[in-house]
C-alpha cells in the first residue's frame, strides 16, 4: 500500500473453497482443531506422476452453485473462485450490489498459474482432431486472468479490477491492492485467489522445482520446521474476500471482521532461501511500519513455512530480524501443513484463518508437525487460546516473492500506544 | 447426416457449446428475439459454428459467427449447406 489514505479497508465477507472444507465455518473448524487432510492425489491420469500427496478439494459441486454458462467456460481454478467470491458475497450482504451502483465494486485476484485442466483438454484436442475441434473458450479459460474477468461478468461488476501476477506471495499482494483501490476511492472489491494445480499438465509443469515434496506417504511429506522437512505439497482452492471502505461498511452495519493494517513485499529471487531471510525481514518491517505497529503488538504470525531446511530457517530467523526478541515468543502457527500449499491461493487462506483466530481466541494449531527445530514458538497439536488484536501474515513464493501483511481485529478499540506509532493523518 | 439444422439441434448445440439451457419451443417462438437474450455469447455462437463445421464435414461462412437471432443464423446455415447438398 502507498500512504496510508484516510479510508481505511475493512473485510467484510469471506468465501472459502478448500481442502478442509468448502464454506467458510468448515474450513475454520478443521483449521482450529488441526485436521490433516493431505492425501495420495486421486485425480484422473496423474496416478504415474512422481508427485504422489496434494490437498485435493473434494466433495465440491460446482453445479450446485454456479451457473452452467459460466462453468463450461471456465477451468475449474475459476470454479473455485467464482463459489468462494459468491459466498463472500453473500456474506457481506452485497450479493446485489451492481444493482444499485455496479462502478462501486471491483475485482482483483492472485494466480500463480491458470487453468491448466481446461488448457490441456483443448491442446489435446488440437493435437489429437485438429485446429477446428478446439473450443473457442480455450482463448478465456486458461488464462491466469480468467477468475477476475468471470466474478466481475458474474457479479455485474464494473469498477476498478486487476490481478496480481507476483508469485505465491501475489495472495497477499492482491488484498493490498484492493486495500488500495478501496484507498482510491473504490466502495467495495472482491479479492482473492484459488488455483486448481492438479492435472497432470499442471503437475508435470511443477515437477521442475526442488522445493516440491515427491514424498509418497502423506504423513511425511510435508513438515515445515522440523528436521524431516522435505519440500512442500501442492493444494487445490483459496478463498475470497470482500473488503471495503470501513466507514461505508459501518454505515449499513455490517460486521467489520478485521481490518487490513499494513503491507509490503520484496524480492530476492528463485529458490535463493537464504536471502529471503532479509527480503522477509525487509517485507515485515515494511508491513508494521504502515499499520502502525510495534513488533510486540503482533500477538500471531502465519507463518509461510516452505518446508525446506534453507527456507524455514530463513523465516525463522527473519521472524527475530524483525520483531527482535519477541520474534521468538510470539506464537507461530502454519495451518497450511493440514492442507498443503494452493499457491496463491495459500496466503489468502491463512488471511481467513487469522481473521478468525482473532473473532474466536484461539491460534490454531499447525498439523502433523511436532519436533520443531527451529527458535520459534510454533503452536502444535491444539489450538491454544489467546487474546488476538493483530495478526501478522507472511508469504513466499518460488520465484522469490516475498510479502507480509498486517490485520487488526478492532481497531476501534487501539492502544494510546498505537496512536503514538501510527502514521495516519 | 440431413444437411438441414433444425431448431432443435441448435438448441442442442446452445446448450453443449454453451450451457444455455432453452427450450426448442420457446426457440421456435422467439427465433427473432437476439442471441443475447438467450445468454449466448458470441464465443457461444462460435463454438456453434464450430460443432456444425466439424459434424458436416465443411466451412460455414464467416458472417454465420456474426448472426444476431437464431432465424437469422438457421437462415444462412442451412441455405450454405443444401446449397451443397
Amino acid at each position: 500500500m502507498s500512504a496510508r489514505a484516510t479510508r481505511r479497508t475493512a473485510i467484510t465477507g469471506i468465501g472459502v473453497v478448500a481442502p478442509n472444507g468448502t464454506d467458510t465455518g468448515t474450513y475454520w473448524k478443521s483449521v482450529k482443531e488441526g485436521l490433516f487432510v493431505l492425501d495420495r492425489i486421486t485425480r484422473e491420469g496423474c496416478g504415474h506422476l512422481p508427485l504422489r500427496v496434494a490437498g485435493e478439494v473434494r466433495g465440491f459441486d460446482p453445479s450446485a452453485l454456479i451457473e452452467e454458462t459460466f462453468l463450461v467456460q471456465t477451468d475449474r481454478f475459476s470454479h473455485y473462485a467464482m463459489a468462494a467470491a459468491g459466498a463472500a458475497l453473500k456474506e457481506a450482504g452485497l450479493s446485489d450490489a451492481a444493482a444499485d451502483s455496479p462502478y462501486s465494486v471491483g475485482v482483483v485476484t492472485a494466480a500463480g498459474s491458470g487453468g491448466g485442466e481446461f488448457g490441456q483438454r483443448e491442446l489435446q484436442r488440437l493435437w489429437g482432431q485438429g485446429s477446428r475441434f478446439v473450443g473457442p473458450y480455450q482463448s478465456i479459460a486458461w488464462f491466469y486472468a480468467a477468475s477476475t474477468g468471470q466474478i466481475s461478468i458474474r457479479g455485474g461488476f464494473k469498477g476498478p479490477c486487476g490481478v496480481v501476477a507476483s508469485d505465491e506471495a501475489g495472495g497477499l499482494d492482491a488484498v493490498a491492492h484492493a486495500a488500495r483501490t478501496v484507498g482510491r476511492g473504490t466502495d467495495v472489491v472482491v479479492v482473492g485467489a484459488a488455483e486448481a494445480p492438479l492435472a497432470p499438465y499442471s503437475m508435470v509443469c511443477q515437477l521442475g522445482y526442488p522445493e516440491l515434496s515427491t514424498a509418497e506417504d502423506p504423513a511425511r511429506a510435508y513438515r515445515p520446521f522440523t528436521p524431516a522437512a522435505c519440500g512442500f505439497v501442492p493444494a487445490e482452492g483459496g478463498a475470497v474476500l470482500v473488503v471495503e471502505d470501513e466507514d461505508r461498511a459501518r454505515g449499513r452495519d455490517a460486521a467489520v471482521r478485521a481490518v487490513v493494517a499494513g503491507h509490503a513485499a520484496t524480492f530476492t529471487g528463485a529458490s535463493r532461501w537464504d536471502r529471503s531471510r532479509e527480503g522477509l525481514a525487509h517485507a515485515i518491517r515494511g508491513a508494521l511500519d504502515e499499520a502502525g505497529c510495534a513488533p510486540e503488538e503482533i500477538d500471531v504470525v502465519f507463518a509461510d513455512a516452505m518446508g525446506v531446511p534453507e527456507a524455514d530457517r530463513a523465516e525463522a530467523l527473519a521472524l527475530a530480524d524483525a520483531l527482535g526478541p519477541h520474534g521468538t515468543r510470539v506464537p507461530v502457527t502454519a495451518p497450511k501443513t493440514g492442507i498443503g500449499r494452493s499457491y496463491c491461493g495459500a496466503p489468502v487462506l491463512d488471511v481467513v484463518a487469522a481473521v478468525m483466530a482473532m473473532e474466536h481466541g484461539q491460534v490454531p494449531p499447525t498439523p502433523n508437525v511436532f519436533d520443531v527445530c527451529h527458535d520459534i514458538d510454533l503452536v502444535t497439536s491444539t489450538a491454544r487460546p489467546a487474546e488476538l488484536r493483530t495478526a501478522l501474515v507472511l508469504s513466499r513464493g518460488l520465484m522469490g516473492s516475498n510479502a507480509a501483511l498486517v490485520l487488526r481485529r478492532d481497531p476501534g478499540t487501539a492502544a494510546p500506544h498505537d496512536k503514538e506509532n501510527t502514521h495516519e493523518q | 447426416m440431413s444437411s438441414e439444422v433444425t431448431l432443435e439441434e441448435l438448441a442442442a448445440l446452445m446448450k453443449k457449446a454453451a450451457g444455455v439451457t432453452v427450450d426448442p419451443q420457446d426457440l421456435a417462438a422467439r427465433a427473432d428475439t437476439p442471441f443475447a437474450e438467450f445468454g449466448l455469447d458470441s464465443l457461444g455462437l462460435l463454438g456453434i459454428v464450430g460443432e456444425l463445421e466439424n459434424g458436416h464435414g465443411r466451412a460455414l461462412p464467416t458472417d454465420a459467427e456474426r448472426c444476431r437471432t437464431p432465424r437469422d443464423f438457421l437462415d444462412l446455415v442451412n441455405s450454405t449447406l443444401t446449397a451443397g447438398a
